[in-house]
């Protein structure tokens, strides 16, 4: 009982709102509300009273509206990007160098050699078709031919192509009469096709190529994939260019380095590539100043007369810049240095930092992405290129069973062979072409929310000078060979400078461009702009509500206890009525005579006439609701 | 009664139209500043003292002058723009690539055209600096040399002759042709001594290009004769070009058969038929890989070498034009298909013997239009023609407003720029001292006279292909042999000869990655966030709203005016009463006094209708005791805002 009491008396406390009628509590909070238009419809004339209630309204709603087009603003989360560009100490990149060609041809002539005699009597065939080679084709070895032969496809009669077999006894694929193939077809007319079959040669599918040049070409890179993806990784590098071969002299800013201080990688496409500064075994070591004085020099050799022959047509180095623990594509993204020539590159790098979700659909590290990324065996970041060729590899053993010699294996899979995969070439090659896997592949995919470029500008002289030749290419051969004689030359030779630019990186970071106190400030502005008002006006608002609603609730207890009183009224068949009957007659609005103001509130129609005051009794004065929470007491009790 | 009249009159009687409230516009300005919303005015009438009243003044404007100041930089920094730089990665549509042989015509078919002028060449180059025929190439030694080009008159040398200055004596020069002396009148115009001082040597070669018939003459000389001889060739043979047709340039020219000896894009072969021919006056036929006239765009899925496109190109350095171009190669450009190439401007060059590798970045730009910056969207908008059949940029308006210029003041048309609607090309014939005109309105156009760069505007959006090009040897020693058998076997018999591998050059154009930079500019303000920032600088400064601008243009502008209006319509009123009866008693004052509310409900002791907020009973008017109508108890209020209560008395 003492409970509920202190609660009623605290619920007296809270309700004692500054009226007790809707219309007193509106025109108390116009008058006291801080927000600018209410008070001015109700100190204003009737007719500007109108028109402030309108513009009240009407900027009611802009403000909503704008607070509407903020906060949608405000979640569409856009990013703000903000640009520096200068010189600061910087980790030197990464950079990866190979040699164009992957093998030394001295040491793989065992393993091409059947294909390298083919390879010979095969531009024989296509250069001067006479049938006096027939002879000489005898001792080929035929097994590899016979996987992916090369076909001549004569098209000197529009209307009828001959395919002519390069090594059949060119009579069986003739469909009739003599085609003379004996004749000099050359150039446009003929064209070499490459055949792929499968399923022991019962599907076959024509390879078609303008020109002989890259028929041959793909057709011994094809093979020479076959040879090689059946040897171990082991033997590659050590048929590769070892690093001793290759860079010759070193030195970083004012510091001597050798090739100890290169980490290896064997590359597939270029064989044994050399990384310096990766930064995955030691600290990535920085440069501090800009200029040729402070990067990286080096001298490679590149031993040009030891390339594969038909392997590689271009002679130079491979050269990529990279961040550290990243993998290099450098097929993708790597540059040429040309042999005889000092090549000098100046780096800027390029970075972009970005925020990651919601605001853009790019990955830290790879790890949300649905592919299983393949190069993370070598330890090495995610990238999009490791994810796309991850990707395509994923596709290849699923439709070929076997792995693509240029990209590293999953667990558990083998490299493509003609020996144990014979359909693999016919397969990979519809696989490579069909633009549908490729876009899987893309849509798969992320981009990393940080992406380095490194911009160079890539300057080139000759090098080593005529005057200074003789004793550079001396004292290098000494160095290399111990040996007096010559043994370097200018075809084989490259001088790389790496060094950063007087400006050496250009940042462009993202940062949220809409945070939530530029949401609150754009609030505040449109809310003082056009009402004046801030968060505490929309206490106030909200506090008038509740009143309101306290006041809702009181009428309607009210209106019961009268309908309980009416209904003992009934029973009693009208008893005088008590003066809260009578304070409530006058009070409700609903009984009040629309008099000729019904603006004037009540306690200002007592206004008028300061005449003598009437007696200040306490006695008379009645508190309406106190006599109605006193009746409800006096039932509780 | 009607209906629509009672109401009439209900609204009448509930709205009465009044004027201002206040009497005097001193009254009012208190009222105001009393009741207004913004803070600041109110202290100023509150305060007390006058150093008080100053110093809340002297706040009050500042703020003032404060919200003016930073709203006027807000308003004045609303055009700006935003940028942001997105990444995508996506297939990237293939660029379209145009390649020229540097060398525009082989020289076997345009010699003929050329042989006069070639001759003369010739004849100069042994006059001036004792260059004889006997020593130079080979080749050149099976055609004919005419020995008695001396009886026939030199026509290339009399129209704009040849000249060498002494340093110091200017208007001195040697005809080199007749060996005399003969002074030189007008301007002279040194070609690359403005930009220089390299004359270290006593004698200058230039030429004198006059205008019709007067005397007036300008004398370009050159620091070099290798560049004077160059550029008076130049002028002669495009003289000749221009009178040829096009159809016959293009047969002098080379066909894409022979410049390209092989193509491979994305791993499939390709060929000759997908170049397409555009001619360009100085660099003869052109081919574009992937131009939109193909059907379909190519497009690249995946970056790296291996997947973009592979040519090797025929170079034959025995056709060469030995006068108009020294260098041996060919010239490439990467641009938007709808894009004019620009290869005289802006092409990378090839040079054989080599691997060019290009490795491509996309990057797209794009700007905000009026109001935010002087671009253009389509070019629609500039006051020039395109002439050339491409969208639109700059440097298309630039050579466009060039050309219609030229049209304009010369009567023809420059040769290395395509023609306007019923233009023809200059040449000898028809316009005799076009060349002179030409120099004038070079000169103009590069000193930004003729006004072609203030009216030409940069395009909107742009793409553009960062290139990063390396070079290396190849083919490579040991597959040299092989190589070049089957390269001669691949160009069958369009060539008579073994190639060399000085004739060829191979192009690898590619995409780095497909990581595809667009740089966008967005309205950094929109009209909410202006609004929006307004209301925080009114707000901080003065508690200020829209409201209390409204409250200001209506107590400052509607309220004053009626004010002083009514006063000026009362002295009226008077200064006639009293010119119509000066006899008349006065009129007692009003009586607002006695209407003015004194007393506050709050201060008034409770009465019991307050007390119970009953409103008074209709009709049974509170009999009170009427209040004596004394002057003396008047009490003067600030201003009543119950007027309206004092008709109630009054009409009961």
């Amino acid at each position: 009982m003492q409970v509920k009491k202190y609660l009623v008396r605290c619920l007296h406390r809270l309700q004692k709102g500054p009226g007790y009628t809707y219309k007193e509590l509106l025109v108390w909070y116009c008058d006291n509300t801080n927000t600018h238009g209410p008070k001015r419809i109700i100190c204003e004339g009737p007719k500007k009273k109108a028109m402030w209630f309108v513009l009240t309204l009407l900027f009611a709603s802009i403000v909503f509206w704008q607070w509407g087009v903020f906060i949608r603003t405000y979640l569409s989360w856009e990013v703000s990007v903000s640009l520096s560009i200068g010189f600061k100490t910087m980790d030197f990149p990464a950079v990866t160098i190979c040699n164009a060609s992957p093998f030394q041809y001295s040491k793989v002539k065992h393993l091409l050699k059947d294909l390298d005699q083919l390879m010979e009597a095969v531009l024989e065939r296509i250069l001067a078709p006479e049938p006096a080679g027939a002879n000489a084709t005898r001792a080929l070895n035929l097994t590899l031919w016979n996987h992916t032969p090369l076909v001549l496809i004569d098209e000197r009669n529009p209307r009828r192509p001959v395919v002519l077999d390069l090594f059949a006894d060119n009579h069986n694929a003739s469909a009739r009469g003599s085609p003379a193939p004996g004749g000099a077809c050359n150039g446009p007319r003929c064209k070499v096709a490459m055949r792929l079959c499968c399923h022991n040669g019962t599907v076959c599918t024509y390879r078609n190529f303008t020109s002989a040049t890259q028929a041959v070409t793909e057709w011994y890179t094809l093979q020479a994939t076959n040879i090689f993806s059946q040897v171990p990784t082991q033997e590659l590098v050590k048929m590769g260019y070892s690093s001793e071969q290759l860079i010759l002299a070193c030195l970083f800013g004012a510091e001597p380095c050798s090739y100890r201080n290169f980490t290896s990688l064997f590359h597939p496409d270029y064989g044994n590539c050399y990384i310096f500064n990766w930064g995955m075994a030691e600290q990535a070591l920085p440069s501090s100043n800009p200029g040729v004085e402070f990067g990286l020099k080096l001298i490679l050799d590149l031993g040009q007369e030891d390339y594969v022959p038909f392997l590689t047509s271009t002679a130079g180095a491979r050269l990529l810049l990279h961040e550290q623990r990243s993998y290099p594509f450098v097929k993708e993204e790597g540059i040429y240095a040309m042999s005889g020539t000092e090549t000098s590159i100046g780096v800027l790098v390029d970075k972009l930092e970005r925020k990651g979700k919601p605001y853009s659909q790019c990955t830290a590290n790879g790890s949300d992405v649905p592919v299983h990324n393949l190069y993370r065996g070598y330890n090495t970041s995610y990238s999009i290129q490791a994810c796309i060729r991850s990707c395509f590899q994923e596709h290849m053993i699923r439709n070929c069973s076997c792995g693509h010699y240029l990209y590293p294996l999953p667990p558990g899979e083998k490299y493509c062979s003609s020996r144990d995969f014979p359909d693999w070439v016919y397969c990979y090659s519809q696989l490579r072409r069909s633009p549908a896997q490729r876009e899987t592949c893309i849509g798969m995919c992320k981009e990393s929310c940080n992406d380095t470029q490194y911009k160079m500008t890539i300057s080139m002289a000759d090098w080593p000078s005529e005057a200074s030749e003789d004793w550079i290419f001396h004292v290098l051969s000494q160095e290399r060979d111990q040996s007096t004689n010559i043994t370097l030359s200018r075809k084989g030779i490259v001088k790389l400078n790496i060094y950063f630019q007087e400006f050496n990186y250009r940042t462009i970071e993202e940062s949220a461009a809409n945070n939530i106190v530029w949401l609150l400030s754009n609030l505040g502005g449109q809310f003082g702009f056009w009402m004046g008002g801030s968060v505490l006006c929309l206490i106030e608002f909200a506090e008038i509500v509740i009143d309101f609603l306290w006041i809702t609730v009181i009428r309607l207890v009210a209106f019961s206890k009268s309908l309980r009183q009416r209904r003992a009224q009934a029973r009693y068949a009208g008893p005088p009525p008590t003066v809260a009957e009578l304070v409530e007659a006058h009070t409700n609005f609903a009984f009040h005579p629309d008099t000729a103001n019904p603006e004037a509130y009540p306690h200002e129609q007592t206004l008028p006439i300061p005449g003598t005051p009437p007696p200040n009794y306490d006695s008379l004065r009645l508190q309406p609701l106190d006599i109605i929470e006193s009746d409800s007491e006096g039932d509780a009790i | 009664m009607a209906p629509g009249e009672k109401i009439k009159a209900k609204i009448k009687k509930n709205l009465p139209v009044r004027g201002p409230q206040a009497p005097t516009i001193k009254e009012l300005m208190r009222w105001y500043c009393l009741k207004t919303n913004t803070h600041g005015c109110r202290r100023i009438v509150v305060s007390r003292g006058r150093l008080r009243r100053l110093l809340w003044i002297l706040f009050t404007l500042t703020a003032v002058a404060l919200i003016f100041w930073q709203c006027a930089l807000l308003v004045l920094s609303f055009y700006t723009v935003s940028v942001s730089i997105k990444i995508h990665f996506q297939k990237l549509d293939f660029p379209a690539v145009t390649i020229c042989n540097i060398n525009p015509y082989k020289y076997s078919a345009v010699r003929p055209l050329l042989a006069d002028l070639e001759q003369e060449t010739r004849a100069a180059l042994k006059t001036l600096y004792g260059f004889s025929e006997i020593e130079s190439r080979k080749r050149r030694e099976a055609e004919p040399r005419s020995s008695a080009w001396e009886g026939t008159q030199p026509k290339f040398l009399n129209l704009i002759p040849l000249m060498v200055f002494n340093e110091g004596e200017t208007s001195k020069a040697t005809d080199f042709l007749t060996g005399r002396k003969r002074k030189v009148s007008g301007s002279i115009i040194h070609k690359a001594a403005d930009v220089m001082h390299v004359q270290e040597s006593k004698e200058v070669v230039g030429f004198q290009l006059c205008s019709n018939g007067t005397s007036h003459c300008a004398v370009y000389t050159f620091s070099s004769g290798v560049n004077a001889i160059q550029e008076w060739y130049k002028l002669h043979y495009m003289n000749i070009m221009a009178q040829v047709p096009l159809e016959k340039k293009i047969n002098m020219s080379y066909s894409a058969e022979e410049l390209v000896v092989t193509c491979f894009f994305d791993g499939v072969s390709c060929d000759a038929r997908n170049f397409t021919l555009f001619h360009h006056p100085m660099y003869g036929n052109c081919y574009t890989f992937n131009n939109k006239e193909n059907e379909t765009t190519l497009s690249t899925s995946m970056g790296g070498s291996e997947y973009g496109l592979q040519v090797i190109l025929y170079v034959n350095e025995e056709e060469y034009n030995p006068f108009l171009v020294s260098s041996t190669g060919a010239k490439v450009i990467v641009h938007r298909q709808d894009e004019y190439p620009f290869i005289e401007d802006v092409g990378t060059e090839i040079e054989t013997a080599m691997a060019t590798s290009i490795g491509m970045h996309l990057t797209e730009s794009f700007k905000l239009g009026e109001p935010y910056s002087q671009c253009t969207e389509d070019g629609s908008d500039v006051p020039i023609d395109n002439i050339y059949n491409a969208a639109y940029s700059l440097q298309i308006c630039l050579h466009s407003c060039f050309q219609t210029k030229m049209v304009e003041k010369c009567g023809c048309a420059q040769y290395s720029q395509p023609l306007p609607p019923a233009a023809n090309y200059c040449n000898y014939q028809q316009h005799p001292n076009w060349m002179y005109c030409y120099y004038e309105l070079h000169q103009a156009f590069v000193q930004e006279q003729l006004g072609c760069q203030s009216v030409c505007r940069e395009a909107c959006s742009f793409k553009e292909w960062t290139l990063t090009t390396s070079l290396a040897q190849w083919p490579s020693v040991v597959s040299e042999k092989w190589l070049l058998r089957v390269l001669t076997w691949d160009q069958g018999q369009q060539i008579k000869k073994k190639l060399n591998k000085t004739d060829l050059a191979k192009l690898l154009i590619f995409y780095k990655d497909l990581n595809q930079r667009s740089i966008m500019e967005s309205p950094a303000n929109s009209v909410e966030m202006l609004l929006s920032n307004f209301g925080g600088q009114l707000g901080l400064w003065m508690s200020c709203s829209i409201v209390c601008i409204i409250e200001i243009i209506e107590v400052f502008f509607i309220d004053s005016l009626s004010i002083i209006a009514r006063q000026q319509w009362q002295k009226a009123k008077k200064w006639w009463a009293q010119r119509q009866a000066t006899a008349c008693p006065e009129a007692p004052r009003s009586l607002r006094g006695q209407d003015n509310p004194v007393l506050d409900i709050d201060d008034d002791l409770p009465t019991f209708t307050s007390a119970l907020r009953l409103p008074p009973a209709p009709g049974a008017q509170v009999p009170g005791t009427p209040p004596p109508r004394y002057n003396t108890l008047r009490l003067e209020r600030a201003f009543s805002n119950q007027l309206t209560d004092t008709q109630v008395p009054a009409e009961s």
